[in-house]
């Protein structure tokens, strides 16, 4: 499948986070991982839908510029 | 490389279930449970109420120390904070989770299956055995067990399903955000729990105070995100709780992801079962999870038994469990689906209306058929709903 880079990828604050889970099958790339107890984005395979930052019940996901 | 029949992946509900019966129907068989946390129960992420009925299916709750208070009465708190009270025989009990769960594994510990905490899945891969290896870190330590079944009782995360190549992905609009506050001094019903549907509230899904002794209870709401003015979960609490428990002391908090869809289109694959949440098999209308976690970890736990004891632990054979689940429940599911989505079309000011109509019938005449019916009556528009209740 091929992937244009987006303009914008999600970043987990991880002082926020809570480690519910819940974003992780929000995402449709499957890019979210939890292991260990820490929330890791996968940079190179986020596509910037924005579908993990809205639910987070404690807003720990937000949108940075891709660089 | 250890060597196990049954290996179940989380030891909620569903997880400790399924290791419990596995280990019953086939006491030969070698069945570990792990645990990624320190403790069983911990951290609690639930409301933690529960129906009586499906509960006894499994333990019993008189004078048990993971029940912490027993329920006998709804109340329905209409957006403008009318109360309907609806009583029901038995209704339900609020749980000890952290108790309650511990209790579950240690009945699977008690039928013989090996109980592992801190013991985390992190992949796996089929083996050329036609055998799963799972990669499991323990107390900083990676091992490889090799299982002739896996059951996936993983929660909301739903990673073993990811691995076996299922579709475990949630549409944004069927994923309730969840934020919940123990709260203490507060004055409520204790023998009750409230409910409140209120867009502004807790758009798209409930606000709840479940009660755990007199004085404390979990105060909590779930809400969908794409329905919110964008706020988060934890921001709609704390308004809630501003304004309704102004004085309360906050002596924990909580928060998750409640999955109010259908089950998964496939629960199983080659060596594999899915439960519980994991599997997406909540009741979408209540956000409810225990019971249904329990009675699917109960068939997994069952028919993985009879699978390995027969020697075929096939998609083809394993698919039995999938029928089971959903003649048992699943088909409902779909039911209470469409409800959920039918009750999105009506507005506050609908339901403070029903609140009052609902509320000139006795008390002792109230149920929850009575006020559906009421509601038809008295408020024809409903009657569109209705029918797409029945379709």
């Amino acid at each position: 499948m091929r992937r244009v880079t987006p303009d914008t990828i999600a970043v987990v604050d991880l002082a926020v986070c809570d480690r519910c889970g819940l974003c992780l099958p929000l995402c449709p790339p499957e890019a979210i991982h939890l292991e260990l107890n820490v929330l890791t984005v996968d940079r190179a395979a986020c596509t910037g839908c924005e579908k993990c930052v809205g639910p987070c019940p404690v807003g720990a996901l937000a949108m940075v510029a891709y660089a | 490389m250890p060597d196990v029949d049954v290996l179940v992946v989380g030891a909620g509900p569903a997880g400790s279930v399924a290791a419990w019966y596995a280990k019953e129907a086939a006491p030969n068989l070698d069945v570990v449970l792990l645990e990624r946390d320190r403790a069983v129960g911990s951290p609690v992420r639930c409301a933690e109420g529960v129906g009586d009925a499906g509960l006894r299916e499994f333990a019993n709750p008189d004078g048990a120390d993971w029940a912490a208070r027993k329920i006998t009465k709804v109340i329905f708190l209409a957006p403008d904070d009318t109360e309907v009270i609806v009583a029901e025989r038995g209704v339900g009990w609020i749980l000890d989770r952290t108790r309650f769960d511990a209790h579950l594994a240690a009945e699977a510990a008690a039928a013989g299956a090996e109980v592992l905490v801190g013991a985390e899945a992190t992949g796996m891969s089929r083996n050329g055995d036609g055998r799963w290896h799972v990669r499991v870190k323990e107390r900083g330590q990676d091992a490889v067990y090799c299982a002739r079944v896996v059951i996936g009782a993983d929660g909301v995360e739903t990673m073993v399903g990811r691995w076996a190549g299922l579709d475990t992905r949630v549409p944004s609009r069927d994923m309730e955000s969840c934020a919940q506050y123990v709260l203490q001094g507060i004055e409520c019903d204790p023998d009750a729990i409230y409910l409140q549907f209120s867009e502004a509230i807790a758009p798209g899904g409930y606000a709840w105070i479940f009660p755990k002794a007199v004085g404390i209870a979990n105060v909590g709401l779930g809400l969908v995100a794409l329905k919110t003015d964008g706020r988060n979960a934890r921001q709609y609490l704390d308004a809630w709780v501003d304004r309704r428990f102004p004085t309360a002391a906050r002596t924990g908090y909580t928060v998750g992801g409640v999955i109010v869809h259908t089950t998964i289109k496939k629960t199983y694959a080659d060596g594999v079962m899915v439960a519980g949440d994991a599997a997406h098999m909540i009741n979408p209308l209540s956000g409810g999870g225990i019971t249904n976690a329990m009675k699917a970890g109960r068939l997994a736990g069952n028919i993985a038994a009879a699978a390995i004891c027969a020697g075929d632990t096939s998609e083809r054979r394993l698919s039995a469990y999938h029928r089971a689940w959903m003649e048992l429940l699943g088909e409902d599911h779909l039911k209470y689906y469409r409800i959920k989505h039918a009750l999105e079309s009506v507005d506050d000011d609908f339901f403070n209306k029903l609140a009052r109509t609902v509320n000139k019938i006795p008390q002792h005449k109230r149920s929850i058929g009575r006020i559906f019916t009421h509601a038809l009556i008295r408020h024809p528009q409903l009657i569109p709903v209705a029918a797409r209740f029945f379709v």
